[in-house]
């Protein structure tokens, strides 16, 4: 077995002392970020990017590093929402419904332990997926030529809003947005465009800046709106009696979980809270009456739990293996690939072999570290909860500040980040996503490149962009991707809606 | 009511034309032209984004409501202080813009000006070490540059 190979090397890159001393720090801060309200996976690793390249970290390391946040993020979200009743990220939803009413029994530390080996359950699934299924589509995907490419890049904004996404025109007008600020500067023939004669416009925009700013800063403006400064009130936590009995009794409930949201995950337009989602009604349907779903059954925190986990692994194998990011913290993981100078994509596989591997040996490493790191140290975490947003949120934007300072030492960047910021809280109150700004953002140039290509092949005959059955496919599955949320979209996003206010009485998030 | 998309469709709409008339002023590349330009994919952007926008102004979704008044005004205040502290980071220094910064928006969130402050200072000096000394990368010192050793 070829993968098998890469992987061996992958471990070795993974297991060298100051990767390893990398991943265990980001899996740290990565569970810190997840579990604080406020300061989703993206959040987190947009502000983590800057200083990891102003460290002058090595590709791998810097890779190594932001994954296991990544990693961590996903299992720091269920932190708050058992204890807090507020999902620290959009796919914790679920969690909230057993795990919360558990924390109310007394029975905090062990939905918080179950948690823990059910995410780690579902994300060993999912990268055991992941190392099966990856090298496959990369293969599949060298066969892509420029015209597929466009239409790939296409299928990918226009599932980005997901099924369960509620105005896909919206996600349009913010692709648009993206992909138009991605214009701005040189072009690949030596034209200025909309540069209005700025030096500081001749390089483009850096994404790093528009991230940080879309993410971070109008975060700040919500909770300001919001009057959340003082924080809310967190359950006490118990002693840990946690038996082995009760550890077996979820472990059906996981694997399920983890294989449905490693699908969910690898799936354009799915995502992680439909892989919980899916987790969690999978697991009602089939425990039936036995259960007391939402009233703390331990399988209705470990189902969701392993389903979202499952979910982020899996959408890490589009973004490897084809470049394109299908949720909005594999975007940001993207936007350190496109900086760190590596084109990701199936050439990625063999061009940069040790570093793919690297990481994902870095991530089976990293889930063991997080179940050593979430088990013991959870106390730890829990305290870090209590610090209230009013003081945690001006600390994060000074952090966010320092890294975008850093990258090139002047304030013009500075700037530029607070206006994204202020344009991201506009766009957020008008329910227009962002995500697929950023991604256009990232894809752009990728894009028109692509679309040059295709054309100079065929001298200017736009029919080539949709000659071939492949690229027929995709297009046909980006129209489905813009037309199903019309059509399923609303009866899912009820399901979805009654589940959490049969069970949770006060939906939170947003 | 349904005044915000349809509003921000207009601009939309204005602003996709003016981004497509700024393609068609785009000089010729050095070269001649070729098949696809650079204004190629500016024009596709352009007729989307305008198509897109006459949706969100035919079809718009009931709005969310503006913060006014006093939260309005605290937004506002966030705004300043945040343009503020990137223009006082290089004259003032790290450490003492970071103070003014985050002490003034932790009291504006609701935080005791005293301990605003002293959690502004205090995260200000923490950075600051970790970066100089730690990590490597010097912040700007700025008026508390007479510190400086060596």
């Amino acid at each position: 077995m070829e993968t098998l190979g890469f992987l061996i090397d992958g471990f070795g890159v993974a297991l060298a002392p100051h990767n390893l001393l990398f991943a265990l720090m980001g899996a740290f801060l990565g569970t810190l970020i997840g579990a604080l309200p406020g300061l989703g996976p993206a959040n987190g690793v947009a502000i983590l990017i800057p200083l990891a390249f102003s460290l002058g970290l090595a590709p791998e390391t810097a890779l190594i590093m932001l994954t296991a946040v990544y990693a961590g993020a996903m299992y720091g979200g269920r932190i708050s929402s058992i204890l807090l009743n507020i999902p620290g990220d959009e796919p914790a939803m679920m969690t909230c419904l057993d795990g919360y009413p558990m924390a109310q029994q007394g029975k905090a530390a062990e939905a918080l332990a179950i948690s823990a080996i059910a995410s780690f359950i579902g994300s060993l699934i999912a990268t055991v997926g992941l190392i099966l299924l990856a090298p496959l589509l990369a293969n599949f995907a060298l066969t892509f030529g420029p015209a597929e490419y466009f239409a790939l890049f296409l299928l990918a904004f226009a599932t980005l809003g997901g099924i369960t996404g509620k105005n896909p025109m919206k996600t349009v007008v913010a692709a648009c947005l993206g992909l138009m600020v991605s214009t701005v500067g040189i072009d690949s023939t030596g034209v200025q465009r909309y540069t209005f004669g700025t030096l500081e416009l001749y390089e483009g925009i850096d994404f790093i800046i528009a991230i940080v700013g879309l993410f971070a800063i109008s975060e700040l403006l919500f909770f300001i709106e919001e009057r959340a400064g003082g924080g809310k009130e967190k359950m006490a936590v118990n002693k840990l009696k946690l038996s082995w009995a009760d550890i077996r009794n979820i472990l059906p409930s996981s694997v399920r979980g983890g294989i449905l949201g490693f699908i969910a995950g690898v799936l354009p337009g799915a995502g992680a809270s439909l892989g919980s989602f899916i987790g969690y009604t999978l697991e009602k349907k089939v425990v039936g009456k036995k259960g007391f779903f939402g009233q703390g059954d331990p399988r209705g925190v470990a189902g969701p739990e392993a389903g979202n986990n499952g979910a982020s692994s899996g959408a890490l194998v589009p973004m490897l293996t084809l470049g394109v990011p299908g949720s909005g913290t594999t975007a940001v993981l993207l936007a350190l690939l496109i900086s760190l100078n590596i084109t990701p994509g199936p050439l990625m596989f063999t061009q940069n072999a040790d570093i793919v591997w690297g990481v994902i040996a870095a991530l089976l490493i990293g889930n063991f570290l997080l179940l050593l790191l979430n088990i013991p140290l959870v106390g730890i975490f829990v305290r870090l909860l209590s610090v209230p947003p009013m003081y945690l949120l001006p600390c994060v934007t000074m952090i966010a500040f320092v890294g975008i300072y850093s990258i090139s030492n002047t304030t013009f960047d500075l700037y530029f980040m607070v206006a994204f910021g202020v344009a991201g809280y506009v766009l957020r109150k008008l329910e227009i996503p962002l995500v697929p700004v950023i991604l256009g953002l990232l894809l752009g140039p990728e894009m028109e490149k692509n679309l040059r290509h295709a054309m100079d092949i065929s001298d200017g005959d736009w029919t080539v962009l949709w000659n071939s059955g492949l690229a027929i496919g995709l297009w046909l599955f980006a129209g489905l991707g813009l037309i199903l949320p019309y059509i399923v979209g609303p009866i899912l996003r009820r399901r979805m809606k009654v589940a959490t206010a049969a069970t949770a009485g006060n939906p939170e998030g947003d | 009511m349904t005044f915000n998309d349809r509003i921000f469709g207009v601009l939309l709409l204005v602003l996709a034309v003016a981004y497509g008339w700024g393609a068609s002023q785009f000089p010729e590349p050095f070269g001649g032209s070729e098949a696809i330009g650079p204004e190629t994919f500016p024009y596709l952007l352009a007729v989307v984004l305008a198509l897109s926008s006459l949706y969100l102004i035919v079809r718009p979704d009931p709005d969310n409501a503006w913060p006014w008044s006093r939260t309005g005004v605290e937004l506002i205040i966030a705004v300043v202080v945040l343009v503020f502290y990137a223009m006082l980071l290089q004259p003032l220094g790290f450490i003492l813009s970071t103070t003014l910064a985050v002490g003034t928006l932790c009291w504006r969130m609701g935080a005791r000006p005293l301990n605003a402050y002293l959690v502004g200072a205090a995260s200000g000096v923490v950075v600051f070490l970790l970066f100089n000394f730690a990590l490597d990368l010097s912040l700007p010192l700025g008026l508390l540059s007479f510190l400086e050793v060596g």
